[in-house]
């Protein structure tokens, strides 16, 4: 009856349990771009198994999980809040991250009343960085304002999205950053532990962090009484094994519970009903990252940067096709075609046939609407999404019949199972384009077939999961409309 | 209230229910697979979508509250082709030979409704085939993936068996064994079967004998409990039985016993025809020849012996009707008070003590109160074995935070559920309470403004019981006082709290006095009379209750009153003396029967020579008696040893009338097919014979609604419940008028006997069965979940298949001392006898104890049990017999 005992059952969710990624080559969505750059690379990684999706080295795809290479990071705001340090170079260890003012935003704000704390989040018009740009103060108030005397902060570092490797860089290079924002983050809601939920593909970034946790406690950031205050704060690492739907934040506590990691219905909130039943802060790692600048320079500093309705900076992460891949710290507001080409440089292998921001669970950008700028609202209004902010960008390279199966191959894989649409129809669709890829095309009747599919995925799912797989589809339908219709006849 | 617009239509609503509850109250039927009003709303097969005028896409109905003015369309256009699209998305998976065989089901229904069933593309998957189990066929090929075998069997059950495995579109859904059903943690309970909307789980009958073409609604046969059952029958024979959705016991569940083992109603060895022995042979008769002989007979024993010298025994298994009968033949047509039935040998003790310190020997509370209880205490009673639907309820009471404390000597299933687990020495139970008394004075947890209104002799008992040291307790009962100061502080400050006993706590010489050191520890910390709370005694056949509470009891009549309270209205309106001598009880007749005085017996669905204890001097009983009259379903023991006579009984899905359970509840009983073969109901039977001795005209009957009607005359708490009424739901008695809802909780503003009960001073008298170095183990009897007392019903199922046969339990660290292995025969013998059976070495017993079932005639384990008996009412001492065991 103990359901959190080790059970093989809820184990067979996972397709990386005691897999070891540090041999395996990626198949993520960066590296199928990608992969004309290095044929074999991608043939070892289709052909190996189990399947992995995205080691975060999208900067060098097709990528394998011993490629070290660092990528570039350069911050093009006018304060920088996450990279920092980073941009100077690693700042690992406890000491160097202190000489950089480390720790200190923590301290102050232990002096000051938690609800400031929380009214500074308020103000600052932060909105999480994991995907669904919720708004970070309204989710503190809902858990500063719940009475329980147990509370959790987690650390949502199941950076999934393909594309992305900004969480990845932040733990590996600042872990003190995500411990301060997280001890902040609980000090201001009330919560006592604090979990970091961390995905199986960033074996480094574990090692980094667990270690950063211990520097952490020996200098009293962390344990009972931190810094001599009487608030007691610690943190835990709970490691993935390979699943993209934990990094939904219900399917996330369902695991770090080892419960079967399937979405869980809202209403309750997390805020009021989360980890263990308690209430619970969820916020994604850059989120917090920002939290420390924000409780140090305070929430109306912050809100001067970025744009109207997308306050402060975001970090990008551009795919290996361009001429200058890396991390860039940009504030919201500057246009899509400034990060493709003043950031980015172009591509390098050839023309740009679309644009991949925040994963595949959102729409393609298509070379036209590049001067859209960057922000929640601007890119949803274009059936795109901010989301974790991975860039990928593709070429002619890539046909749409490959991309719709790559993508939904990759849906399905993930699909937890829990609703209909998306535990068959996404394998449809996937099957839909396997055809098409066998034979150069499918019957034409499968096109109706396939759009009655993607509206049930886009209006039925359950989670975001199923709707935003629809919504990819959707887009490349609506701008690749032409080639789409070549596959059916 | 809520005003809400569902397909153009205002309507008002309660508020809390979700859109579904809604829906369905005004009967719009939206398509769902995984809902299922037993289970918390899931939410993933997404076919119950509608649209909320407002909301972007379409919402779920089973999880979406209904809000104030919303605007619901539930079969727009677009909704319906979503739904379509999605039923094809399973039908491409799912075999097309299914839905036309199985019309019936939800999904294929579904799939006729919208115009799909040419879609089913898929194939049948030898691997996901298992034809394992007795009575579950598994075909996961047909599985939908609404995950309600998972669910029910989570949130129901509690046995969490059905497991979910893989992810997405390879996900399986396996038993947790891995492999088989049969060989996993299941217990046959068949709520997953019931919930599954396509038949990927099916009742092996169903496949075998075809679709139920008629259902009848009727009362379990079987333990104390009272579910409420749907009975599925094709050309005759029963084929399925079903839970009742609105039962309020069992709410749409049942266990392995009353969901699957009713073959025994059509066994090749069940007797239907009468008959009479001669010369040792039984031969079959006409009922006109029985009746005759038998009323002969008992004529001709009544005019040379008297009335005292025939007894005559009721059935728990039979209706109230057919008890009432029993006593009023005895008292009427005989002229006897020699009336008694297997209450005896069960809760006698329970219904003698809470009569006498409370006022009425019943269960105070009602299984209702389970989800009130803040604590609840679990003492001599294996709830998920003997009572699986109760047990189910306190597990997921325990599952959604109440505190359990579990008083047994074995480790039972509900012990690893519990907060703690007192596991006293066999017979010794009133140390144990008494110290946990003394905890809850020594320490003031007493309730004080209830011990001030309610409760008398406080002084006394409190210099009594403060001898009583949890340290002087554990001595005796082996159990840590650090436990016992625990339990006394769980059970009196984590409130209200509900006692449920079984017979651990009375098959023992102090048995009464056990129940009534439980009942001192209610009064004291005020869990009486109040919901969630109360003492309430786990009855373990389907009408035990019912056979005493009518009067099958020598000393009481209808209604448990006292002969000479009752006499004066019984006499009016029976127009017939109440006998004046004092009855015998079954105990004492067996003594009778020994001595020469009591000459004949006339047992009715009572198996006594198998069941009593000390088979041995049952049977020296039983070997003198004159006239045995058997009446019954089976051949049973008592009739193939001693009967002179054989009148066949009719099983209660052919007959008419009521069950009362545990709770107090009457309930009806519903003729689902017909008497099998020239069988009759009891009632019936007793008719005849009364009017075959001359005594018919207190014997006009012509259906079971007469009977109950008198009953009603004579049975004021029960005078309210009419059949009219108890066709729609059962009634709690008391209810004395017709206007009277019934009562759920007793003794909420004083007891019947006054304003305050007084609490019982109990001195501790051990047993004189215990240990010595020639029997250096003690025994404990009981049931086992696939088995049922005597076994005469459960025995002729395929439960057989998943329990065969009686063993004796013992731990691991006996059984390798004594050399033994599982499975080994060996000898078990007592100063009483000895019989041979089967070892099973089991962690739930504790070293120096055993335990065995005693359902197995062939086993037939009460030659061992001893003589001794209850102090109050006789009661046989099944839980305590020293015994060794040898290889055999």
């Amino acid at each position: 009856m103990n359901r959190e005992e080790h059970r093989s059952d809820i184990e067979s969710f996972y397709h990386l349990s005691g897999e070891d990624v540090g041999r395996k080559a990626c198949q993520g969505m960066a590296c199928f771009v990608a992969r004309h750059l290095k044929p074999e690379r991608w043939n070892e990684a289709t052909s190996q198994c189990p399947k992995v999706y995205c080691l975060g080295k999208c900067y060098i795809a097709p990528s394998a999980g011993f490629d070290d290479e660092r990528p570039r990071v350069e911050v093009h705001s006018r304060s920088p809040i996450v990279l920092e340090r980073i941009a100077k170079g690693v700042a690992r260890s406890l000491d160097s991250y202190r000489r950089g003012g480390g720790y200190e935003a923590l301290e102050s704000a232990l002096a000051r009343p938690p609800e400031e704390i929380v009214r500074e989040l308020e103000l600052s018009g932060l909105r999480g960085r994991g995907g669904a740009g919720f708004s970070t103060g309204k989710k503190w108030r809902s858990v500063f304002t719940e009475r329980s005397a147990e509370k959790y902060v987690v650390g949502n570092a199941d950076e999934g999205d393909p594309g992305a490797y900004i969480d990845r860089f932040i733990i590996e290079d600042d872990p003190h950053a995500l411990i301060e924002g997280m001890a902040i983050a609980a000090y201001a809601v009330g919560a006592r532990k604090g979990y970091v939920y961390l995905r199986a593909e960033y074996p480094d970034a574990r090692a980094v962090l667990e270690e950063a946790i211990i520097e952490a406690r020996r200098e009293g950031f962390l344990g009972e009484r931190v810094r001599r205050t009487d608030f007691d704060f610690d943190v835990e690492v709970v490691v993935g094994q390979g699943s993209y739907v934990c990094g939904e934040e219900t399917a996330l506590l369902n695991s770090i519970e080892a419960r079967r990691p399937e979405v869980r219905a809202r209403p309750p909130y997390p805020t009021s009903e989360g980890l263990f039943g308690k209430p619970t802060l969820v916020n994604n790692v850059e989120t917090l990252a920002s939290v420390v600048w924000i409780a140090r320079k305070g929430g109306v500093a912050y809100s001067a940067l970025g744009s109207a309705t997308s306050k402060g900076t975001k970090v990008v992460s551009l795919n290996s096709l361009f001429h200058r891949p890396g991390l860039y710290e940009i504030e919201f507001g500057v246009t899509v075609r400034h990060i493709v080409e003043e950031l980015g440089g172009g591509l390098k292998s050839g023309r740009i046939k679309g644009l991949i921001i925040g994963g595949p669970l959102a729409g393609v950008i298509p070379p036209e609407l590049f001067d859209t700028p960057f922000g929640f609202d601007e890119l949803h209004a274009i059936g795109a999404s901010v989301g974790h902010g991975g860039v990928v960008a593709f070429d002619e390279y890539t046909p749409i019949a490959e991309l719709m199966h790559h993508v939904f191959e990759f849906g399905a894989w993930e699909s937890c199972g829990e609703c209909t649409p998306c535990r068959l129809g996404s394998r449809y669709i996937e099957q839909t384009f396997r055809k098409v890829l066998e034979n150069g095309r499918t019957a034409l009747k499968d096109r109706s077939e396939l759009d009655e599919v993607v509206k049930a995925l886009a209006m039925t799912s359950l989670c975001g999961h199923g709707s935003g797989l629809a919504e990819f589809a959707r887009s490349v339908s609506r701008y690749y409309g032409k080639e789409l219709q070549s596959c059916f006849a | 209230m809520l005003r809400v617009t569902i397909n153009g239509g205002t309507r008002e609503f309660d508020e809390g229910i979700s859109i579904l509850d809604a829906l369905r109250q005004i009967s719009v039927e939206v398509p769902t697979l995984c809902y299922d009003k037993r289970l918390t709303p899931y939410g993933g097969c997404r076919l119950c979508i509608v649209h909320v005028a407002g909301v972007v896409r379409p919402v779920t109905a089973c999880n979406t509250e209904l809000a104030d003015g919303m605007v619901i369309e539930t079969h727009t256009a677009e909704i319906e082709e979503l739904r379509r699209t999605l039923l094809r998305l399973l039908a491409r998976q799912y075999p097309a030979a299914a839905v036309s065989r199985f019309p019936e089901k939800e999904f294929h229904r579904y799939l006729r409704n919208y115009a799909i069933e040419g879609d089913c593309l898929g194939a049948q998957d030898a691997e996901l085939l298992d034809e394992a189990h007795p009575y579950i066929h598994v075909d996961m090929s047909r599985c939908v993936y609404c995950y309600r075998c998972v669910r029910i069997c989570d949130e129901v059950q509690g046995q969490f068996v059905w497991q979910v495995w893989n992810r997405g579109d390879q996900t399986r859904i396996k038993p947790d064994s891995g492999t088989t059903l049969r060989e996993s943690s299941c217990v046959s309970c068949g709520a997953c079967v019931d919930a599954c909307p396509s038949g990927a789980l099916e009742d092996k009958s169903i496949l075998a004998r075809g679709l139920p073409t008629a259902w009848t609604k009727t009362t379990c046969p079987y333990c104390g409990t009272g579910c409420e059952m749907e009975v599925g029958v094709r050309e005759g024979r029963i084929v399925s039985v079903k839970p009742a959705m609105d039962a309020p016991v069992n709410r749409g569940h049942l266990c392995v016993k009353g969901r699957y083992a009713f073959d025994f109603v059509q066994a090749a060895d069940r007797i239907t025809e009468p008959m009479i022995r001669e010369a040792g042979h039984w031969r079959p008769v006409s009922w006109e020849e029985a009746i005759a002989f038998t009323a002969g007979e008992l004529k001709r024993i009544l005019d040379r012996s008297g009335p005292d010298s025939i007894g005559v025994l009721g059935s728990a298994r039979a209706t109230n009707e057919e008890n009432y009968l029993t006593q009023k033949f005895a008292r009427v047509a005989i002229g006897t008070n020699n009336v008694d039935c297997c209450a005896r040998v069960c809760h006698a003790p329970t219904a003698a003590a809470m009569k006498l310190m409370l006022g009425t020997g019943a269960a105070t509370n009602s299984f209702h109160d389970i989800e009130r209880a803040r604590t609840i205490l679990v003492c001599g009673s294996n709830t998920t074995e003997n009572h699986p639907i109760v047990g189910a309820r306190i597990k997921q009471a325990k599952l959604a935070g109440a505190n359990l404390i579990v008083i047994d000597p074995r480790r039972i299933e509900l012990s690893h559920y519990a907060d703690v687990h007192l596991q006293p020495h066999p017979g010794t139970n009133i140390p144990l309470f008494n110290a946990i008394a003394q905890v809850i004075v020594e320490e003031g947890l007493l309730d004080q403004g209830f011990a001030v209104g309610r409760v008398a002799e406080l002084d006394e008992f409190r210099q009594f019981v403060e001898q009583w040291t949890p340290e002087r307790a554990e001595a005796l009962c082996g159990v840590r006082a650090d436990l016992i100061r625990e339990a006394a502080r769980l059970y009196a400050t984590a409130k209200p709290g509900m006692c449920f006993h079984g017979l651990g706590m009375t098959e023992h010489t102090q048995g009464t006095e056990s129940v009534m050191s439980l009942v001192n520890l209610a009064l004291l910390t005020g869990n009486i009379g109040k919901p969630g709370s109360g003492i309430n005694p786990l009855r373990g056949q389907n009408n035990v209750q019912g056979s005493a509470h009518m009067g099958c009891e020598p000393s009481n009549l209808t209604g448990f009153v006292a002969i000479e309270d009752g006499r004066s209205l019984f006499e009016s309106v029976w127009h017939a003396p109440v006998p004046g001598s004092k009855g015998l009880n079954l105990m004492s007749m067996m003594d009778a029967a020994e001595g020469g005085r009591l000459k004949a017996l006339f047992a009715i669905g009572y198996d006594i020579f198998l069941t009593n204890a000390n088979a041995n001097a049952t049977r020296r009983a039983l070997t003198s008696v004159e006239l045995m009259v058997v009446q019954d379903m089976f051949m049973n023991e008592t009739a193939r040893e001693f009967g002179t006579v054989f009148f066949p009984a009719a099983s209660s899905f052919e007959k008419r009338g009521t069950f009362m359970n545990a709770e107090r509840r009457v309930q009806m009983v519903r003729r689902a097919i017909d008497p099998v073969g020239q069988s009759k109901p009891d009632w019936e039977i007793i008719c005849m014979l009364a009017r075959a001795m001359g005594k018919g005209e207190f014997f006009d009957y012509t259906s079971p609604d007469d009977i109950w009607n008198e009953i009603r005359k004579v049975w004021k708490a029960g005078s309210g419940i009419s059949y009219s009424r108890l066709e729609d739901a059962g009634l709690q008695w008391p209810c004395p008028s017709e206007d009277h809802p019934g009562t759920q909780v007793l003794h909420s503003e004083a007891f019947p006997i006054g304003k305050k009960a007084a609490l019982r001073r109990i001195d501790y008298k051990p047993t004189t069965e215990a240990i010595s170095e020639e029997f250096p183990f003690l025994l404990t009897t009981g049931r086992t979940l696939y088995q049922f007392n005597a076994g005469t019903m459960t025995m002729r199922t395929e439960n057989v298949a998943l329990r065969s046969t009686d063993t004796l339990d013992m731990s691991p660290q006996d059984a390798e001392h004594l050399g033994l292995s599982g499975g080994e025969m060996v000898r078990v013998r007592s100063h009483w006898g000895e019989r041979v059976l089967p070892i099973r070495i089991s962690t739930a017993v504790t070293t120096g104890e055993l335990f065995a079932t005693f359902h197995d005639q062939s086993v037939f384990l009460n030659y061992v049990t001893s003589a001794h008996g209850d102090g109050y009412v006789g009661s046989p001492e099944y839980k305590v017999t020293a015994v060794c065991v040898e290889q055999a």
